[in-house]
């Protein structure tokens, strides 16, 4: 039998302004790490949005059935939300002392414990996406949800960060990632989910995905399910183009009006 | 520390270090230091004792209070909301309420220094500057003394404490920085003048006179006015005050300072959830 999941959307659609940015969305969560992966504008930071709790569904409901726990999820959001002022230690310490845990611990865990003393601004874009990491696994959640952890950040960094995404992933915690950088979904997703103008064009362990789209890499995988090159979306990546607002744009338009609505892993 | 009170003080904290670090408070405290000083030097009230001093001080204190609220509340909700900071701290076992109280709460330890602080300065300046022997401690009617300028910080404070709170309600309700200015500004001179521009319509219209003293302690800046003129400035000058109710002027300023707490915490609570109910309808409208 089938444990449950640990987060599951079912129906979930969202709207602003009434725009639909996410439509007719049902997913099931399980432990290990799960890619959500898209163009710019597909629902992605929504879609993570939702799984947190951060965002309501206009229709829909998601349930934390395998979340448990003090602080059942762990949340970084695309743009790195810490308070100028305090220092690395002291920020960690602030959301450690909500969950009893030990925030030089986590520091070590990113590899941050030297940069401890430096303030939130005097920090590089990594290591605060790092710092954000370490807040997000702080008490041991069940669900970690990182918004473009390898977002805007240099190689070694991108590999850092996704590292120790996956490195929170193990029997019972699911891991969460959205991302552009197709090469490290690769190498360390379990299940991956493809949006395309707000809606789950395709979903499920990416061997399998991989096997029914006859593709041999993530690329290849997401250039047949959305029509576009993930090399584009790589470079996006770099930092040159910022999805500031999370979603809400109606993706490109000049890709192939090809939908594949409903599918979902369920 | 129980799990709720220790959420509250560790918000509480947090919130009273970004305070301490931000220079711009220590500023307003000066600020209004130096212009209490200049009142008190104008007015020539803080030479001749506490009571002349409070009624130099006393209008001036219903603009300046209730500036220095909103200042020290307008943002405070705003910040973590408009950043994001917001919901990561929900995904922690941290409810609205006692991370709204915590906020609130730090807000307002805020305002006893940068507000409390200056006006014991000034009272202090009184003691030892003033002609006439300030140094009884008044037991009766009729004697200047420090305590009745104690009683006027008290009030002070009170009416800070409920401008903070519903200029942290205007930061929950705002959606960026420009709005929270605009909505705190409109609070600010609904507060300070509104108050008395209805009860002086409702006069005009044909309302007894003697409504006023209930009437006036509905506003804060009218139950702050009432207060002083009933415990400090009318102690040294009418034995029998009744000018407003004691009790009902209390408990107004404490019910807006709950108020702007209960309505920061509703907002941040359900703000999503109307949200997304407003969206629901506009798609149904739209079909």
């Amino acid at each position: 039998m089938r444990e449950r999941p640990v987060a599951s959307l079912s129906g979930v659609a969202r709207t602003y302004g009434g725009v639909p940015v996410l439509d007719d969305v049902s997913l099931d969560i399980d432990p290990g790490v799960t890619a959500v992966i898209g163009p710019n504008g597909s629902g992605k930071s929504t879609l993570l949005g939702l799984l947190t709790g951060a965002v309501e569904p206009t229709t829909g409901t998601v349930e934390h059935p395998g979340a448990t726990g003090p602080k059942p999820i762990g949340y970084l959001p695309q743009r790195v939300p810490f308070r100028d002022g305090f220092t690395a230690r002291e920020t960690l310490a602030f959301y450690a002392r909500l969950v009893d845990d030990d925030p030089d611990a986590a520091l070590d865990r990113v590899g941050l414990r030297d940069a401890g003393d430096r303030r939130v601004e005097a920090l590089s874009g990594g290591m605060r996406r790092l710092l954000g990491i370490a807040q997000a696994v702080l008490g041991d959640p069940s669900l970690v949800v990182l918004d473009e952890p390898a977002s805007g950040l240099d190689p070694g960094m991108r590999e850092r960060a996704f590292h120790a995404a996956a490195e929170c992933a193990d029997g019972d915690t699911a891991v969460v990632v959205s991302s552009h950088a197709l090469d490290l979904v690769d190498a360390h997703a379990d299940r991956v989910v493809i949006l395309r103008r707000g809606r789950v064009a395709a979903a499920g362990p990416l061997e399998r995905l991989l096997d029914e789209h006859d593709a041999s890499t993530v690329s290849e995988l997401y250039r047949v399910v959305t029509g576009s090159s993930g090399a584009q979306t790589a470079v996006a990546d770099s930092g040159a183009v910022g999805n500031t607002n999370g979603e809400g744009g109606n993706g490109d338009d000049s890709e192939p009006d090809v939908h594949v609505t409903g599918v979902s892993d369920r | 520390m129980s799990g709720r009170l220790s959420a509250v003080a560790t918000v509480f904290r947090r919130e009273l270090a970004t305070v301490v670090r931000t220079p711009g408070y220590g500023v307003l405290a000066v600020g209004l230091l130096v212009v209490l000083g200049g009142l008190l030097a104008a007015g020539g009230g803080g030479a001749t004792g506490f009571v002349p001093a409070v009624v130099d001080l006393l209008f001036p204190t219903e603009v300046l209070v209730p500036l220095a609220g909103v200042v020290l509340g307008y943002r405070a909700l705003l910040t973590d909301s408009a950043s994001g900071e917001l919901a990561v701290i929900r995904t922690y076992p941290v409810r609205i309420g006692e991370y709204v109280a915590g906020v609130v709460l730090a807000r307002l330890a805020a305002l006893g220094a940068a507000v409390g602080v200056p006006y014991a300065v000034v009272g202090v300046a009184v003691w030892l500057t003033a002609a006439p022997d300030t140094g009884i401690f008044a037991t009766h009617a009729g004697v200047d003394s420090p305590l009745l300028y104690v009683r006027f910080l008290a009030f002070v404070l009170l009416l800070g404490g409920a401008y903070v709170s519903l200029a942290a309600a205007v930061s929950a309700l705002a959606a960026s920085r420009r709005s929270a200015i605009a909505l705190g500004t409109l609070a600010l001179v609904a507060g300070v003048l509104g108050g008395d521009l209805v009860l002086l319509r409702s006069l005009a219209a044909g309302a007894s006179p003697s409504t006023v003293p209930a009437s006036l302690a509905l506003t804060p800046n009218g139950a702050f006015r009432g207060l002083v003129f009933e415990h400090v400035i009318g102690v040294a000058f009418a034995p029998e005050g009744g000018f407003v109710s004691t009790t009902r002027a209390v408990g107004s300023l404490v019910g807006w300072t709950l108020l702007g707490a209960v309505v920061a915490g509703t907002t941040l609570a359900y703000g999503g959830r109307v949200d997304a109910v407003v969206e629901r309808v506009r798609g149904g409208i739209g079909e």
